[in-house]
């Protein structure tokens, strides 16, 4: 299919505001700061019980559960999209462009493998996995912040290709 | 480990992120010299440089490139683009060592490809380009 045709699904407004990702990925790495310093400055728990409670892993958790309704849910169903939508998107020009809600749906869900793995090592009493996953779910979520370079969303052209995951995309 | 040590490390988290965003930045947009030989068959008929776009169906920035490229065919007759998706057409792509989309083969009337155009190019930088592909190519 030619993308210039007239009347192809690119050139309708179908997709998603791709400044909508972006401004989640944002508060997402300003948490994610906060759990690293945490992490830094807490001590291990001596038990399950006590490294489930430390605030470090209580923030950790509740970001772990954002990461699992932006990959299970959809990108667009995520609270901060409709943050986004309902208290951003009115105040700005509307988007020159728009994506396809399925590379920031998969980052959602490479974003959650790394919190997840780093928060359940944490349970079981690996020093360093908190500060470690956080620190790595960090760089990506600012790269996407600030430069608008979403590395999940890159994952996820590039197993599309080789054809390990089948794209979600109706293509005509 | 005590707050004031806690701090530095994550404001030096934040340089590192900082310093890898701007590295990305100039892998992922940039000018290329051209490789993997030519593309007779690709040239548009009559036109003097045709630039093609080789696109995938999720990708925000090949939609950018369009409207950069689609702008200045219309401000310049000579010049002509066409794109390819690399998913029905993995052949060019897999020819010129295309890894992101959109890369922008810049063909010269011959089908030489004098340049490639990585990423949403500034439409300055595909002018130029564009003016280089025009000059005769100089054989040593």
């Amino acid at each position: 299919m030619s993308a210039a045709t007239p009347g192809d699904t690119a050139e309708k407004p179908v997709g998603i505001d791709p400044r909508g990702p972006r401004f989640g990925a944002s508060i997402t790495s300003v948490l994610l700061l906060i759990v690293v310093l945490l992490g830094l400055t807490e001590p291990l728990g001596g038990d399950l019980a006590a490294r489930a409670t430390q605030p470090a892993a209580l923030l950790l958790t509740v970001l772990v559960a954002l990461f699992a309704w932006g990959a299970f849910a959809g990108i667009q169903k995520h609270p901060y999209g409709a943050l986004y939508r309902r208290l951003v998107a009115p105040r700005l020009a509307p988007p020159t462009e728009r994506e396809h809600p399925a590379p920031p749906t998969f980052a959602q869900l490479v974003g959650l493998l790394v919190t997840a793995t780093g928060l359940v090592l944490h349970l079981l009493g690996v020093p360093g996995a908190l500060v470690v996953a956080a620190s790595a779910a960090f760089v990506a979520a600012f790269l996407n912040a600030v430069f608008a370079y979403c590395l999940g969303c890159q994952l996820y052209v590039l197993l599309v290709r080789a054809g390990i995951i089948r794209s979600s995309t109706s293509r005509a | 480990m005590d707050a004031p040590l806690a701090l530095i490390v994550i404001m030096a988290l934040v340089a590192l992120a900082t310093a890898l965003g701007f590295m990305v930045r100039a892998r992922t947009v940039r000018a290329a010299a051209g490789c993997g030989g030519d593309e007779y068959q690709l040239v548009v008929e009559g036109a003097e440089v045709t630039l093609v776009q080789l696109s995938s169906p999720v990708c925000s920035a090949c939609v950018v490139m369009r409207r950069v490229a689609t702008e200045l065919v219309a401000a310049d007759p000579t010049v002509a683009h066409r794109e390819i998706d690399v998913v029905d057409e993995p052949d060019v792509a897999r020819r010129h060592s295309v890894y992101s989309t959109p890369t922008t083969l810049v063909l010269d009337r011959d089908g030489h490809v004098r340049s490639r155009l990585i990423g949403a190019v500034k439409p300055a930088d595909v002018s130029a380009a564009v003016e280089a592909a025009r000059k005769e190519l100089v054989h040593a």
